[in-house]
């Protein structure tokens, strides 16, 4: 009987920490027994272990976000082409325009603090301010760091996330750089849930990698839809609310299908894009495509392995 | 060649200034002859000018080969007037340099007494005479006037105390009196100091150089104590501080930092410092080490202590000063930039970015009147447009399709065209008018396009630019 006890002890430890490991809620049996504490102790973290989430309104993105984006700690968003980086640095923003939002509510006028390798924003052009303001970002909040190095940039986004005074912390990074690895990532992450800040590390160009983000979306541009007219019907040829292409590639639930989003810059929040549209681009996709550019030469295409990818081979 | 400077040595063989240098050689062979280079001298000057900031921070630089020291009130602090006099003599003679000085009560007579005389200190009453002995020529006269005083037989400006004013002023200018007057202390002359003087500052003097950085940066600490004492007595904050290192070897290194908001405490001043020095750690040589090191408060407004509350919750606006700061010493004061809008009708000037200078910028209450600005413009934008290769159906119509990056674009949709004039007032009146398009290609990427130039009218050949990306 007392053998038994303790193994079940362990066993309850050993959830416990694969719990905390995991960053998610207890497990029902490990709750119980904690609750059962003969000393009636409660630890202060137990309720802290409940992630707290922006909900974003759409049910299969919340799905695999287990219930919304988390309010701190690292995500990461990358695109394939630089070409596509226009459609991923919109979803990034709107990500930022909605964590600005949640800081609003609480009564803080928390500025976006932008990072960006110089060599970034030189190739996918500059954050433009009337654009950002008619994104639904304050150019006024808006602070933009032009890192010269990717270090720099490691550097000052480690820096911002010391100080809980940022609504989001973008980092743009181009590619995959080698310092900036699983480790350096796993280093951002925890600073980043300590300061109680989300960082946005927006790779440009990059290849999944092994990181220790949340979770790690591909954007590809998506077309948008057209503009509506007050008799129902739409204005044909118009280009109206920026659509996005979304790739669940690292989650912590299990991601069904690609995700069709529309951004409402005027209500500050996303919408499912229509299911006929969505359905018509998941068939076929466009007529057409281009195709993309040859892979660069130490890479080799291969085909892909059977069976479920668990980690990456370091791209960088 | 001719001679424009000679040491103590060639003073005494005889040789004089303005010589040919092929005299001077006949008459001593052995004679080192050096290129002269005012450039070098200058800054040399500077630097020892800076040296000197350890007297006192009233230094003035008189002409290619002087200092003025101004030591009012400075002088008890080194031993008094003649201890002052023998310290810098004795320091600059370590550092190799041969130099006079004289204490006195007007800059003019200590000018004379340094040049022409041999006196180290000159009470006031003495003034008369020990001028009286030395040429003219110590008054600072131009030569031409020095010169016309001799011919005359006013040799020694004792002759000239004696002689009535109104004639020397109606021959010789009203100048060669006022340097009389300035010279006895009569007229006033002020000296204007090489650099501002702060209005708070603290120092340290060792007794063993400090060579470690993390000692400096412990030594920074308590002088930014002692400067925060008088600055609170005033209910002030620094914003821009100087740390001044002088070196054993007599060179001076001034490192600066600016604050994002009025700064009095201690740690943050002694934090801005530690990644500044960071920033400039390999500029920064301690050699043998530094044996003086002063904080200076070269900037400073108005600060209102504010009281934190109970809720342990920190006020926004000092860590964002601290972080504002921090990269500003790490990266310069022009990295962390601020979106900031203006009133132009062309794209690029529409937008741009500013160096973030003050926190109340950044989470400061929203700018009152809401200017009316176009909405859809894109999100990021390219410095310089980027020329691409379009075809479009008609002249004036938009794109079918463009090349851009070597890659072929099929424009599915576009919105346009909007036609933005140049602005003529900057730009002048011939420059082309552009008609931006908002283009969507097969696969919904959204680019910002414009065709420069009006067809036929302003332009033979139109050119197409990539401007921008949309999200």
């Amino acid at each position: 009987m007392a053998e038994n006890a303790v193994q079940r002890q362990t066993i309850l430890s050993l959830r416990d920490t694969i719990a905390r490991i995991e960053n998610c809620s207890l497990p029902g049996i490990v709750r119980t027994a904690k609750a059962a504490d003969a000393a009636g102790f409660r630890r202060g973290s137990e309720g802290t272990l409940h992630r707290k989430v922006l909900p974003l309104g759409i049910a299969a993105l919340d799905d695999v976000l287990k219930g919304g984006l988390p309010l701190e700690g690292m995500m990461e968003i990358r695109n394939a082409e630089t070409r596509d980086a226009g459609a991923a640095a919109g979803f990034v923003a709107a990500l930022a325009v909605l964590y600005q939002q949640v800081r609003k509510e609480k009564g803080h006028l928390a500025p976006v603090l932008w990072i960006s390798q110089a060599l970034a924003s030189r190739e996918a052009g500059h954050p433009y301010a009337p654009g950002l303001r008619s994104y639904g970002l304050d150019p006024q909040r808006f602070l933009f760091v032009s890192a010269r190095t990717v270090k720099d940039a490691l550097w000052i986004a480690e820096t911002a996330l010391l100080v809980p005074v940022f609504a989001a912390v973008v980092l743009e990074i181009r590619g995959n750089p080698a310092c900036l690895a699983l480790s350096e990532s796993r280093r951002l992450h925890v600073r980043a849930r300590a300061g109680g800040v989300p960082l946005l590390l927006f790779r440009q160009a990059g290849e999944e990698e092994a990181s220790s983000a949340f979770f790690r979306f591909q954007i590809k541009p998506a077309p948008a839809g057209e503009r509506p007219l007050p008799d129902g019907s739409v204005l044909c040829g118009s280009i109206d609310h920026p659509a996005f292409h979304l790739l669940v590639e690292k989650s912590r639930a299990y991601a069904a299908a690609d995700i069709f989003l529309e951004w409402n810059a005027h209500d500050r929040r996303f919408y499912p894009l229509d299911e006929r549209r969505s359905a018509a681009l998941q068939a076929n996709g466009p007529e057409n495509p281009v195709d993309p550019l040859s892979a660069s030469a130490g890479r080799s295409h291969r085909a892909q392995p059977l069976g479920r990818l668990l980690a990456f081979a370091r791209a960088s | 060649m001719r001679l424009v400077a000679l040491d103590t040595l060639a003073e005494r063989i005889g040789l004089k200034r303005g010589q040919g240098a092929a005299e001077a050689r006949a008459m001593c062979p052995a004679l080192d002859v050096i290129t002269a280079d005012p450039a070098a001298d200058q800054a040399f000057l500077e630097g020892l000018a800076d040296w000197c900031d350890r007297y006192t921070p009233l230094v003035a630089l008189d002409g290619k080969d002087g200092l003025f020291l101004d030591i009012t009130g400075c002088a008890h602090l080194h031993g008094g007037e003649k201890g002052l006099v023998s310290d810098v003599l004795s320091r600059l003679f370590s550092l190799g340099v041969e130099a006079r000085a004289t204490v006195s009560s007007s800059a003019g007579l200590s000018w004379a007494a340094a040049r022409y005389g041999n006196v180290a200190v000159i009470e006031r009453q003495e003034a008369g005479r020990v001028l009286a002995p030395l040429p003219v020529a110590a008054l600072r006269l131009p030569e031409e006037t020095a010169a016309a005083l001799e011919r005359v037989g006013l040799k020694q400006i004792g002759d000239l105390l004696e002689a009535p004013r109104a004639p020397l002023t109606r021959r010789f200018g009203s100048l060669l009196l006022l340097r009389l007057d300035q010279a006895r202390g009569e007229a006033d002359e002020p000296l204007s100091p090489r650099l501002p003087v702060p209005s708070f500052s603290a120092e340290r003097r060792l007794a063993e150089p400090l060579i470690d950085e993390e000692y400096i940066l412990e030594l920074t600490r308590h002088l930014a104590k002692d400067v925060r004492a008088s600055l609170e007595r005033h209910g002030e904050g620094g914003r821009l501080f100087e740390l001044l290192l002088f070196r054993v070897d007599g060179r001076v290194f001034r490192v600066r930092a600016h604050a994002a908001m009025p700064l009095n405490d201690a740690d943050r001043i002694a934090a801005l410092f530690r990644e500044r020095l960071q920033a400039v750690h390999d500029d920064l040589d301690a050699g043998y080490g530094f044996e003086i090191l002063r904080l200076a408060v070269l900037r400073s407004e108005r600060f209102d202590p504010a009281q934190q509350d109970f809720s342990g919750v920190p006020e926004e606006s000092q860590p964002l000063a601290a972080f504002i700061d921090k990269v500003a010493a790490r990266f310069g004061p022009d990295c962390l930039m601020q979106a900031s809008l203006a009133e132009s009708h062309l794209p690029e000037r529409a937008g741009g970015f500013a160096a973030v200078r003050d926190v109340a910028a950044v989470i400061g209450s929203p700018a009152s009147e809401e200017k009316a600005f176009p909405e859809n413009r894109p999100l990021r934008i390219f410095t310089h447009p980027e020329l691409v290769e379009a075809t479009a159906e008609v002249p004036d119509g938009a794109p079918r399709s463009f090349s851009w990056r070597k890659t072929q674009y099929r424009v599915a949709r576009a919105e346009g065209p909007e036609r933005i004039a140049a602005e003529w007032w900057i730009d002048g009146e011939d420059h082309p008018t552009r008609d931006y398009f908002r283009v969507e290609d097969q696969e919904g990427r959204r680019f910002w396009l414009f065709r420069e130039g009006l067809y036929g009218r302003e332009v033979a050949a139109t050119r197409w630019f990539m401007h921008g990306v949309f999200a």
